[in-house]
């Protein structure tokens, strides 16, 4: 008892390190800003230089030429053709399905929800590959059914893919924007005497006038930077991703690569930005709103709903079928029997591209969370000076195309002296910068959430800021952490438009591979991959699901009501 | 030797805005200083100087003898206690507690017997193993509290700690927060918007407004003498009159009153404030016995029943006055609303201030 009064008769303060607070926060600070500067400004810097310079001197030459070789120039028309169509389309099927979501209350939405979800977690390709089966030159309704010559290869087939590659991303804006704006007004608009028709265009469109925007944009920049899709089906229908491609690998002429680079950029940026302006204002017009209560729907209304939603949802697993079928058919459409000879993959040296791509995704899940998580404490809770500088560098990869980002990297890196260039290394830290951006947005969300008087608690109790943050900030993030994780993870086993450029004669990957395979004109072993990786992705998402169950539901993550 | 707290010209700006206007303050040692204004007023603000998260734009902030505007929170070993509890919601109870001395690198046993008796001074003993959350919120503001106190800070810096209570619980809290106050001897300093609270709890009270200090004073002082009309008008209730000197009197209107003293003011134009418990109210014709001056006749608006008193809203000459009568009194009255009845405004129970 002595000895404990003793100890606290006088006040002491805790030990400090060697480094300040302040120090260690310009550091991290200066760390992450030289790895985005070297890993995303430079490559960029990289592809203006190579269009813009020829000998060492300012020059449009290559511009000039782009625009007078008729094969090249057309893919500009093309890209903007397909971009808007698709944004138009799309922008429309998932406006009305998220309609049919939240405004009506037809029966089995969360099938709904989960089969036009399903597109996030498989190959960006897939709709093409399944558009192939059923429309191609071989196709089982044109060259089996129909005997017609006639196949989907060029713009309707890109237009069709996209579609429906893009219709979970543009649902999940519309759902948010449409569930969080209050029905009572379309009853006011009612009970003044408006049909049902007047009350939709009149009042139901316009409120969710920004949320369509901004899933227009998406959409559009989407598609217009989308690689994977139109090399499968485009065929002879070239757009400005597939050109960039072409030109670089197939003609190794990187100036003209650079250059439509430069002229797919200026489309995607101008779309990113109205996306990101656009959902900035409407979120903060939603935040804080209660969920009206729904009327049930009249009949009609609910039947006809009900089938839209079927007749979308059938479409989706028509695709999902349609190539897991092909995967194990003999001979697509000739001979039916089933086998696993397309799961041999002799071409291609068996598996291990498979497992080269399982351990990258989960290098990639690791660096990827962890940065952006620190990332986003530094920009919305240490806030150094300069924190703003940190915060645009974080959110511009998403608008950078991944061709674009993959060129880049080729004509920044391509030295002897980047030792991690040709090694997996490369591919890792660029999948992990191609998506920080939404990683950093959800890290950023997830820290204000925590509130600033904890970490203040912490800090007048005497922990440094590296104790704050591991101690207490982290444990906090934990299910945070999970889902940029995963979602990292999934990205990077079914990422194809950059790493395409940088995958090497040693290095494979799983979801490259399927486009070789098509591109040899082995069908069914791409669909074999395309189901492999979809199977991989699935269980571990199973796994990480089962495990989270168990750990995150003690005590401690109960919320208490106060 | 005792360590004293002391403010000197703090002042902290937030772009254009000016938060806290030169404030000068001293705190003793074991003094319980309580921070009393309207939200928004910058007491906050004032606290987070102190415990180092803020960084003042000017003036000085002095700990035994020392300028600290420079030391980081750390260094500076006061404790805080937070409206939102703060608890660290992954850690229990104990470790809660403990978060502190482990950051001190105490000693395993020592640390264990200081969380014991931490524990056993707010009564949650056998609460150690739980999480914040399995927790009411009257006992996470009492575990953030030793949270605070266990590593022995110099001063206990609380910001509004019972704001997010019921009200029972509150008063609970506050006396209990008085107890531990009075058995540490620690230096508190105390932030709150609410006046009884304050005047119930601190040995010294800082009425605040718009950055500035309005008064320092012991809770009588602050209650009695109010130095100025804000502080009567925040701190208790009180009815105002303008009005101006005419002669010896003072003119409100069409009443001519009869003021003690002038209290130092030297204006034409006055501000008048009197406390409800002062005003004198009697059936028709009955003061007039009683009194030589300053007895009106006003009409009865409204009666409001609080328990032991009654309050009752009169009008007079357009003015509407407020008054609280016991109840046992306010039957005998026997008036009933919209009559007419005496009303007697003590000369010396007014409160003068100048009219800006
Ligand atoms: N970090 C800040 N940036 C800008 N203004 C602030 C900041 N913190 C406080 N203020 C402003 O300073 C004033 C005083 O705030 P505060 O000290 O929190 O008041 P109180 O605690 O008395 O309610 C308010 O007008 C508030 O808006
Ligand atoms: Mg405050």
């Amino acid at each position: 008892m002595a000895n404990k009064s003793e100890s606290f008769a006088v006040s002491t303060t805790p030990p400090t390190g060697i480094i300040s607070d302040r120090q260690i926060v310009i550091l991290v600070s200066l760390l992450i800003g030289f790895i985005l500067f070297f890993f995303m400004l430079f490559p960029l810097y990289s592809i203006l230089k190579m269009s813009f310079l020829k000998n060492g001197h300012f020059s449009l030459a290559s511009y000039y030429k782009y625009f007078r070789t008729p094969r090249i120039a057309r893919s500009l028309h093309h890209s903007f053709y397909v971009a808007i169509i698709s944004m138009i389309v799309t922008t429309i099927l998932a406006f009305f399905f998220a309609y049919a979501l939240t405004r009506t209350t037809i029966k089995g939405k969360n099938i709904f929800y989960t089969i036009i979800m399903m597109p996030l977690i498989s190959p960006p390709i897939i709709q093409a590959l399944a558009l192939i089966l059923l429309f191609g030159r071989n196709g089982l309704i044109t060259a089996h059914l129909l005997k017609t010559d006639w196949s989907i290869y060029g713009a309707w087939g890109i237009i069709i893919s996209e579609i429906f590659y893009c219709l979970p991303h543009a649902l999940v804006i519309l759902y948010t924007t449409l569930s969080a704006v209050d029905t009572r007004i379309d009853e006011a608009a009612e009970s003044l005497g408006a049909n049902a028709f007047q009350v939709f265009w009149k009042v139901t469109v316009p409120s969710a006038k920004y949320g369509l925007v901004s899933a227009a944009a998406l959409v559009f920049n989407l598609t217009i930077t989308d690689f994977g899709n139109p090399i499968v089906i485009g065929g002879n229908y070239n757009v400005l991703a597939t050109e960039i491609y072409s030109q670089v690998i197939g003609l190794q002429k990187f100036d003209m690569g650079a250059t439509i680079s430069v002229i797919l950029l200026i489309p995607s940026v101008a779309a990113f930005l109205v996306n990101y302006y656009i959902s900035k204002k409407s979120f903060s017009l939603i935040s804080g709103q209660a969920r009206p209560f729904l009327r049930p729907s009249r009949m009609w209304k609910k039947i006809g709903f009900t089938g839209y939603c079927i007749l979308i949802s059938a479409c989706i697993i028509l695709i999902y079928v349609t190539v897991v079928f092909g995967s194990f058919v003999k001979v697509w459409p000739y001979d039916w029997r089933l086998s696993f000879t397309h799961y041999n993959f002799p071409s291609i040296g068996g598996y291990a591209s498979l497992w080269t791509s399982f351990w990258i995704a989960i290098v990639v899940g690791i660096i990827g969370a962890s940065l952006t998580l620190v990332s986003g404490y530094i920009v919305e809770k240490a806030k150094p000076k300069g924190s703003q500088l940190l915060y645009l560098l974080s959110v511009m990869p998403a608008a950078i195309p991944g061709t674009v980002m993959g060129l880049g990297y080729i004509l920044a890196f391509n030295r002897p002296y980047y030792i991690f260039y040709g090694t997996p290394w490369i591919i890792i830290i660029n999948v992990v910068i191609c998506n920080y951006t939404l990683g950093m947005l959800s890290s950023i969300t997830n820290l204000k959430q925590i509130d600033k008087s904890m970490e203040e608690a912490a800090t007048s109790l005497g922990a440094s800021i590296i104790t704050t943050f591991t101690r207490v900030v982290f444990p906090l993030s934990k299910v945070a952490f999970m889902q940029t994780f995963i979602y990292y993870f999934m990205r990077s086993m079914v990422t194809i438009s950059a790493v395409i450029f940088l995958v090497s004669a040693t290095v494979h990957l799983a979801a490259i591979e399927i486009i070789y395979l098509d591109m040899d004109g082995r069908m069914g072993s791409a669909n074999a991959m395309a189901t492999v990786i979809m199977v991989i992705v699935l269980s571990f998402l199973g796994v990480v699901r089962f495990i989270g169950k168990k750990k995150f539901s003690s005590p401690q993550m109960q919320q208490s009501s106060v | 030797m005792s360590k004293e707290l002391v403010l000197e010209n703090l002042t902290k700006k937030f772009g254009e805005l000016i938060a806290v206007n030169k404030v000068n303050l001293e705190v003793k040692e074991g003094e319980f200083v309580c921070f009393l204004g309207p939200s928004g007023c910058g007491k906050t603000t004032i606290l987070r100087m102190i415990t180092g998260f803020e960084i003042p734009t000017d003036g000085k902030i002095w700990y035994d003898g020392k300028v600290i505007n420079d030391l980081i929170p750390q260094k500076r070993n006061f404790g805080i206690v937070f409206q939102s509890y703060a608890l660290f919601p992954n850690m229990t109870v104990g470790e809660n507690i403990a978060f502190g001395l482990k950051m001190r690198k105490f000693p395993k046993n020592i640390i264990e017997s200081r969380v014991e008796e931490m524990l056993n001074l707010v009564g949650l003993t056998k609460w150690k193993d739980y999480y914040p959350a399995q927790l009411s919120g009257g006992q996470q503001q009492r575990v953030a509290l030793v949270r605070a106190l266990a590593p022995n800070p110099n001063v206990l810096l609380l910001d509004e700690p019972l704001s997010a209570l019921d009200a029972k619980i509150r008063i609970r809290l506050r006396a209990e927060i008085k107890r531990l106050q009075n058995e540490l001897g620690k230096t508190m300093i105390y932030v709150t918007h609410d006046q009884e609270e304050a005047l119930s709890i601190a040995d010294k009270v800082v009425v605040m407004e718009a950055g500035v200090f309005e008064q320092v004073g012991t809770p009588l002082e602050i209650y009695q003498n109010p130095k100025t009309s804000f502080v009567a008008d925040f701190v208790g209730t009180s009815n105002f009159f303008k009005g101006v000197k005419e002669g010896s009197m003072v003119r409100v209107g069409d009443l001519l009153l009869k003021v003690a003293s002038a209290n130092g003011v030297n204006e034409d134009r006055l501000i008048l404030a009197i406390r409800p418990e002062k005003i004198e109210v009697g059936k028709r014709g009955t003061l007039k016995k009683k009194y030589k001056e300053n007895i009106f006749s006003g009409r009865l608006d409204v009666a409001t029943f609080m328990g032991v008193v009654v309050r009752l809203m009169i009008e007079l000459n357009g003015n509407e006055v407020i008054t609280d009568v016991l109840y046992t009194d306010y039957e005998e009255l026997g008036i009933k609303h919209g009559e007419s009845l005496d009303i007697y405004l003590p000369p010396n129970g007014f409160m003068v201030f100048p009219d800006k």
